[in-house]
């Protein structure tokens, strides 16, 4: 599998373009790409710290959120009912070259 | 661009002992942070550095695979520009020297040093402790020699029901062993948490077969050839194929107290990291600090203490200002059921139960003169990030709302006054 494209917007709007490879969560291919994603439970959906909002039609290919990633996400700043994801829970997958990501605000 | 910018200084070594959690959030740190110079991290265990929460988790599981989550992928150090010198130890630091010196013979000169060597798991110290089958949990290795004699029908007797133990606890009695749990205190995890939930946890695994011996205090381990009974002080032997000691962490502050840096029950650090002597660091488990919360004189062992340090650490050599605080947190998984705590007890905190715990879903909350110290979560994290900010600016809370789980907590808090 080759890697995919990612587009990325920091928290002051700035756009990276990161490659994103298959065997990364999509936190660990922000995180290993010095993007100011904290990460601290390494990717066990217990701290929030990497959120993300995906573009709605991105965000419906997706799974549902587990019940731990869903309470978490909804007490988090800028939370989007069809948008929001832990990017620990975002598994690498094909269909998501080219995607747009934004980082959460922080809090 | 950003190299004419790099001061000259950050063209010196840094040399981060231990490769845990906090060194390598300290090495990534620093490059995130665009530190030039070199990084050399020493690490005494020789596979790629790995993550410990699952070693007690995911990793004991039958069928899980004998391997452990990176904490970076091994291709990371090599595009960060990360030495990674492994499996060896350092056998001392020389200060006047700016250098350390390694079980290889090899000597390194630091701009900066940073130790991050983390805590090793307390060893029983009875008679028959040494015997075969008596283990303790802390390394990968550990967990892999764990995870063999954890076989269907194995008696396996775990001293100790903090974290780790009841961890290991629910991972024998998922795969089929007779669990006991033999604890000095009255209840579980009395360290961490109060009453209410020591005793939802105690039905969990109660309903899964783990059996529980409080007031238990250890005296012996009997065998011949290797452990088979654990003896307590009130004469009872319990059999046992597998003992784990699950007893608490030690720092490993050796090679700082030989240096002559201060510590007690840790290497004292200041608020960035820095130890009684300025050109070296200290971060993660093996630290002692002032919490710049509350105050209280403290050593974490956790993961967030870990990254957070590390991160003032990274900060502070590069000369970039510090985060705010983070409100410690902690988690553990038993049986499938979460408990995450945010900020840290006392023991003399006022108790709310919010929710109801048969229910298998509820939080505690912990108060200290009518303000928010700590909120337990338990199988659910609804509160759970609320209660970190809530913690931070010390909100003050009306006990009767927060008894209330169809209010949120930041709803059962006083305003601040502007």
């Amino acid at each position: 599998m080759s890697n995919n494209k990612v587009t990325v917007v920091d928290r002051e709007g700035a756009t990276h373009d990161l490659e994103w490879e298959p065997d990364q969560s999509l936190m660990e291919a922000l995180r290993d790409n010095d993007l100011p994603v904290l990460a601290s439970c390494g990717g066990t959906a217990s701290c929030a710290t990497c959120h993300v909002f995906l573009e709605k039609e991105v965000f419906e290919t997706l799974g549902e959120r587990s019940e731990d990633e869903l309470e978490l996400l909804v007490e988090a700043e800028g939370y989007q009912e069809c948008g929001s994801r832990l990017s620990c829970q975002v598994d690498f997958s094909q269909n998501l070259d080219g995607v747009t990501v934004t980082l959460a605000p922080e809090g | 661009m950003r190299e004419q910018q790099i001061p000259q200084e950050n063209q010196k070594p840094v040399v981060i002992i231990g490769a845990g959690h906090s060194g390598v959030a300290v090495a990534a740190g620093l490059r995130t942070r665009g530190w030039q110079g070199r990084i050399l991290l020493l690490d005494a265990e020789k596979e790629t550095p790995y993550e410990r929460p699952p070693l007690s988790k995911e990793l004991l599981k039958a069928g899980a695979p004998d391997e452990s989550t990176p904490l970076r992928k091994e291709k990371f150090f090599q595009d960060k520009g990360i030495e990674r010198l492994a499996g060896l130890t350092v056998e001392s630091i020389d200060r006047p020297g700016k250098a350390v010196l390694l079980s290889d013979g090899g000597r390194h000169g630091y701009h900066r040093l940073v130790i991050a060597t983390g805590s090793r798991a307390r060893a029983l110290s009875v008679p028959g402790a040494n015997l075969p089958g008596v283990l303790a949990l802390r390394t990968r290795d550990d967990a892999l020699e764990l995870k063999r004699v954890l076989v269907p029908g194995a008696q396996v007797a775990i001293i100790g029901a903090g974290y780790i133990g009841l961890e290991v606890a629910a991972a024998a009695a998922a795969r089929g062993c007779k669990v006991t749990v033999l604890e000095f205190q009255d209840r579980v995890m009395s360290r961490v948490t109060s009453a209410p939930v020591s005793r939802f946890f105690e039905n969990v695994h109660g309903q899964k077969g783990v059996r529980f011996v409080f007031g238990a205090a250890v005296t012996a381990i009997e065998g011949t050839d290797r452990a088979e009974h654990v003896v307590t002080a009130d004469g009872a032997r319990f059999p046992a194929d597998v003992v784990l000691a699950g007893i608490g962490v030690i720092p490993n502050q050796e090679i700082a107290e030989a240096a002559g840096l201060h510590c007690k029950d840790g290497i004292f650090v200041d608020d960035d990291g820095r130890t009684s002597d300025p050109e070296i660091y200290a971060t993660g488990d093996v630290t002692h600090f002032t919490s710049r919360i509350d105050g209280q004189s403290q050593r974490l062992e956790c993961i967030q203490n870990a990254m957070s340090q590390a991160d003032s650490v990274a900060a502070h050599i590069t000369g970039q200002p510090t985060s705010d605080p983070e409100i410690p947190w902690f988690w553990t998984v038993q049986h499938g059921v979460r408990l995450q705590t945010a900020g840290v007890r006392h023991p003399d905190d006022d108790v709310i139960v919010r929710g109801t715990p048969s229910e298998g879903k509820f939080s505690v909350v912990y108060l200290r003169n009518g303000r928010l110290s700590a909120v337990d979560t338990v199988g659910g994290l609804s509160d759970f990030r609320p209660a970190k900010k809530l913690i931070a600016r010390a909100a003050e809370i009306d006990p009767s709302l927060a008894a209330e789980p169809s209010i949120s907590l930041t709803d059962a808090a006083l305003q601040p006054s502007l």
